[in-house]
């Protein structure tokens, strides 16, 4: 046997520095992700992307087949009847890292107030289904946001919740988008 | 929080974290990915993180995520899979006199990979083996094993008889 300069190996255990100091700086790279948002991620961590999407339409595939079959028979017939202004297809890219960015939350509050005001428009069966849909993306990312204070590191949990974000500001882009068509035949 | 908080417990964390990490990865390049991961991956869960358990200890569970994501992004590349190799090594009679520069982290670095992640998790940062087998997604009576394993092999390696390990 080897012999050792420790009589048990509780006190070689506590030999062990629990504290290492890094060969570098860390700091650097990390300021760097954080402060640039998404564009930052490197290349590793989004390489399940297409796991994390997959999963995440599975979650939500039910709220966007219920919001879009409500939605787009209108905009179909629109198109078809030559009355909606192509600009109106054309979908909003909200680019976020986090909710409190200043750039989804500006997007999120404009297009929530556009959503809110135009929802009135709508019949009130189709009203109530968009309103169960939002309550369903809700309630989504309420579940991924618990399953995330018990997992935080969890890559696809984070794409799931991001996906939810994108899910909201992707419905309240619908409704402007359908309803804008009503009021261009107004005026 | 702000970049400059979130900065101040990156400091505090920083060695203890990078430690961590270097103990499971036996890498230091390694281990420092692994370090900007996991606080990387802090800096976005801060929102959902609720105070239930420890600061220290929730980084710590980040921190052994990313490792284990690591290791299933590099199967065999560059973390080490050669757990069964190395006990079978360790159990040579003759293997502690071969390697006698041996010191404790070179030994525990030797470990099986499973052996060594309780090993580093209980035995060395004083985590239950509740918390051991909650971060690596082991059941607890397998830590508890591990454990056992981890020093029995370790003791060998270091010419401490078992009864007084």
């Amino acid at each position: 046997m080897n012999p050792s300069r420790f009589n048990t190996l509780d006190a070689a255990l506590a030999s062990v520095p629990r504290e290492v100091q890094p060969g570098h700086d860390l700091w650097p790279g990390v300021a760097r992700i954080i402060g640039h948002g998404a564009q930052g991620v490197p290349q590793a961590l989004w390489s399940r992307w297409p796991l994390a999407l997959a999963a995440s339409l599975g979650v939500l595939s039910l709220v966007g087949a219920l919001c879009w079959s409500v939605v787009h028979e209108r905009v179909t017939a629109e198109l078809l009847a030559g009355r909606a202004p192509a600009g109106d297809m054309h979908s909003i890219a909200v680019s976020f890292q986090r909710p409190q960015d200043a750039d989804y939350v500006a997007a999120r509050t404009a297009l929530e107030r556009t959503f809110n005001e135009r929802l009135a428009m709508l019949a009130p069966a189709t009203r109530d289904r968009i309103r169960a849909d939002l309550e369903t993306i809700r309630k989504a990312n309420a579940d991924i946001s618990s399953a995330l204070a018990q997992d935080p590191a969890s890559p696809l949990l984070w794409q799931l919740l991001r996906s939810t974000w994108q899910q909201e500001i992707d419905l309240y882009t619908t409704v402007a988008q359908t309803t804008r068509t009503m009021l261009t035949r107004r005026t | 929080m702000v970049d400059a908080d979130f900065e101040a417990l990156y400091r505090e964390h920083l060695s203890r974290i990078y430690g961590l990490c270097l103990r499971l990865t036996g890498q230091p390049a390694l281990a420092e990915d692994c370090t900007q991961e996991c606080f990387i991956a802090a800096w976005r869960a801060l929102p959902a993180f609720e105070g239930r358990s420890r600061l220290s200890t929730w980084l710590h569970r980040i921190a052994v995520n990313t490792v284990l994501t690591q290791r299933r992004r590099r199967p065999g590349d560059a973390l080490r899979e050669a757990g069964a190799l190395d006990e079978a090594a360790l159990e040579w009679p003759g293997s502690a006199e071969a390697s006698g520069t041996l010191d404790v982290e070179a030994a525990m670095d030797r470990l099986p990979q499973g052996a060594r992640d309780v090993l580093v998790l209980v035995g060395v940062y004083g985590h239950t083996h509740e918390e051991a087998a909650a971060m690596l997604g082991i059941a607890t009576g397998t830590s508890k094993a591990q454990l056992h394993r981890a020093r029995r092999l370790l003791a060998q390696q270091l010419g401490i008889a078992m009864e007084a390990a």
